[in-house]
């Protein structure tokens, strides 16, 4: 479309609360129903590039299902990082303590980044997203 | 992420958890701010926001029992002072917060 607004999915497909991945021109996006405001953000979690739709969307607050993650979809911004946090002390089991501390120690130096968002239109029906 | 972000989701999932029982955010709101702000920081040091004004006792069981919003755990209590023991939150019919002060638990025959 003329105004950088591409079709991204009918609005009738989203319940309130509800979250669907879609692909654009290549690019990989989740649509979100946020009691009837739509919003778009990046598909792939700040935090370790997981599925975003997965998780699960409370008011404007997505947490990712694989870490807890969280996100601000009106901004991307990052609301949280992993759950549990990895601080590096933990005290673990000894059969698994070895494997644990060195996935915790990788863990530990991963940042949960903001995702990107774009701009939302609804007309006829259909879910409009800008990419540009 | 900096400690504004982390409270805005703490501010969210804390007034769901709350609300129900009855409570809500102190309506002190620096108060408010200064509460989060050391919950941010004691989740960033131990995983879990616990309450600024009770001790860690490394003792899991006793611990999990103060993890914000710890209500459940401090009903009669809490319910007794109209307020937490810290202070962000207060029962919903509160305007005045500073009119409500810290009751040990044994002075109201709680304990």
């Amino acid at each position: 479309m003329s105004d950088g607004f591409v079709r991204a999915i009918k609005a009738a497909e989203i319940a309130p609360g509800g979250m669907k991945a879609v692909e654009l021109h290549g690019r990989e996006l989740v649509i979100c129903n946020c009691d009837g405001i739509f919003h778009a953000i990046d598909r792939r979690c700040g935090h370790m590039s997981s599925p975003l739709e997965m998780g699960t969307l409370d008011g404007s607050i997505l947490t990712c299902a694989m870490h807890g993650a969280q996100f601000d979809v009106t901004t991307g911004e990052a609301l949280s990082g992993p759950v549990p946090a990895y601080l590096g002390n933990e005290t673990l089991p000894p059969r698994t303590g070895a494997l644990l501390s060195h996935v915790g120690a990788l863990m530990q130096h991963i940042r949960t980044e903001s995702i990107g968002t774009y701009r939302v239109k609804v007309e006829s029906e259909w879910v409009l997203v800008a990419l540009s | 992420m900096n400690p504004t972000s982390r409270k805005k989701a703490l501010r969210h999932f804390f007034g769901k958890v709350v609300e129900p029982l009855g409570f809500k955010f102190t309506p002190d709101a620096e108060l408010a701010e200064f509460l989060l702000d050391q919950e941010v920081a004691l989740e960033a040091k131990h995983g879990v926001p616990f309450c600024p004004c009770q001790p860690i006792r490394r003792d899991r069981a006793r611990d999990m029992q103060i993890v914000c919003p710890c209500i459940p755990f401090h009903r009669k209590h809490f319910d007794a002072m109209k307020r937490c023991w810290c202070g962000l939150f207060v029962h919903e019919d509160v305007t005045d917060p500073d009119s409500l002060p810290q009751i040990p638990a044994k002075d109201l025959g709680l304990e």
